[in-house]
């Protein structure tokens, strides 16, 4: 993967397992810098400290699910360029349109696998590249 | 209300009834509501003691009703002269509701079913809790294996690695007589230590990973005793709800985008089934 393997990423699951799940694949991939929330308000408080450069979230939280923290991401002006990746079990065609439409940079549904993070995360990057 | 100890919950709503009931009467009539509620309560077994809370609740209501036509109701609720008769209505509507809900309960005999099934369901939230604590077991005791076999496979293979390296050297003849013979008593070391010592490591992992499982075996027998639970519950409800409610049209599902997992997408044309079809919406879209 081109990208920095010292970009900060940012987990947010509430599920203490999910969040090490993906903290082991990201590890895999070769991205250690990784720092984990376990709802969208204490991810948010974590994200306006700064030094975050990836989100990886979860949609169904208590206090602040996915979607508002993807919302308020975007509408918060030092915030709205971090790539914001879904991995989530919402599986309604209006969840993937509605996360879409509020600028997530790529939905992963639940149950996934180390393969199909890496390729969104790949995608991402490229994206990123290019803009 | 000494023989009713079986159903405190019923006691206490019956109580609350009777208490807004005699509320709402002249002090002089209340003695009599009491009296009913406590002769018809005390004189009962359980399903009887129902039957007569309606009876009561029934006959209450046109006592109410005369009381307010004599004009002996409390103040606020006779100065709001247009609020009684509506309230008056909606509470005999839903006397009657129950009414009609209580005899057909009774009538079908599935007042023995709810009461069975009301009190399996605290039994049901603790094999729900059960169930979770032991997943959540099991995925903590796999994550914790992980932990330690990756390092272990990382160290192995790199080990390995320099090892086979320098087996290259050799036979491009590019090692002395001297490092040829470190070489072969290292691999000997490696493959006598190293190898023997991690393996064993792995294999106790592996194990644990095996051992993790053991849940299923348990979450599987809760989880269908639940499953048992839940039809017979949904069966009962289903029918006392088509004998109770008249002919409505079915209330329209919740519309939310926090549905959990889909379990069963059979059918179903408003979710997706893998990540593939998550990518073909997307790029459908434009995304």
């Amino acid at each position: 993967m081109a990208a920095d393997p010292k970009m900060r990423f940012l987990v947010v699951d509430d599920f203490s397992t999910m969040r090490r799940i993906v903290r082991n694949l990201l590890k895999e991939l070769g991205f250690t810098n990784v720092d984990e929330a376990e709802d969208g308000a204490i991810a948010l408080q974590k994200l306006q400290a700064g030094g975050f450069e990836f989100v990886v979230t979860d949609w169904n939280m208590p206090n602040m699910d996915g979607l508002t923290l993807l919302q308020t991401i975007r509408s918060t002006p030092h915030l709205k360029h971090l790539p914001v990746l879904m991995i989530t079990a919402e599986a309604k065609k209006e969840n993937i349109i509605a996360a879409a439409q509020a600028g997530a940079s790529g939905y992963i549904v639940k149950p996934f696998t180390a393969g199909t993070l890496s390729e969104k995360l790949t995608k991402i990057f490229e994206k990123m590249g290019k803009a | 209300m000494t023989a009713t100890n079986d159903t405190p919950d019923l006691e206490a709503l019956f109580d609350s009834i009777a208490a807004t009931t005699s509320a709402a009467v002249e002090p002089s009539t209340k003695p009599s509501t009491k009296q009913v509620a406590a002769s018809s309560i005390a004189s009962t077994g359980d399903s009887d003691e129902l039957q007569d809370l309606f009876d009561s609740f029934s006959t209450a209501v046109p006592e109410q009703d005369k009381l307010a036509a004599d004009g002996l109701l409390p103040e606020g609720m006779a100065a709001d002269s247009d609020a009684w008769p509506k309230q008056e209505v909606v509470f005999n509507q839903i006397g009657q509701m129950a009414r009609s809900l209580h005899d057909t309960i009774c009538g079908l005999g599935y007042d023995k079913l709810l009461e069975k099934t009301v009190s399996a369901i605290p039994d049901a939230k603790d094999r729900l809790a059960y169930v979770a604590n032991l997943t959540e077991q099991a995925a903590c005791k796999v994550l914790n294996a992980t932990d330690v076999a990756v390092p272990v496979v990382d160290d192995l293979n790199s080990s390995t690695n320099i090892l086979a390296n320098r087996w290259d050297l050799l036979f491009e003849n590019k090692l002395s007589v001297v490092e040829f013979k470190a070489l072969a008593e290292e691999t000997r070391r490696f493959l006598r230590q190293d190898m023997q010592q991690k393996t064993a490591i792995l294999h106790a992992q592996l194990t644990e990973i095996m051992m993790a499982q053991d849940f299923q075996d348990l979450t599987g027998q809760v989880i269908k005793k639940i499953g048992v639970l839940a039809q017979e519950l949904e069966g009962g409800l289903m029918k006392v709800l088509l004998q109770v409610v008249p002919e409505t049209k079915r209330t329209e599902e919740v519309e939310s985008l926090m549905n959990g997992p889909v379990i069963n997408a059979e059918g179903r044309n408003d979710v997706v089934v893998n990540q593939e079809q998550v990518d073909d919406l997307l790029e459908s879209l434009g995304f």
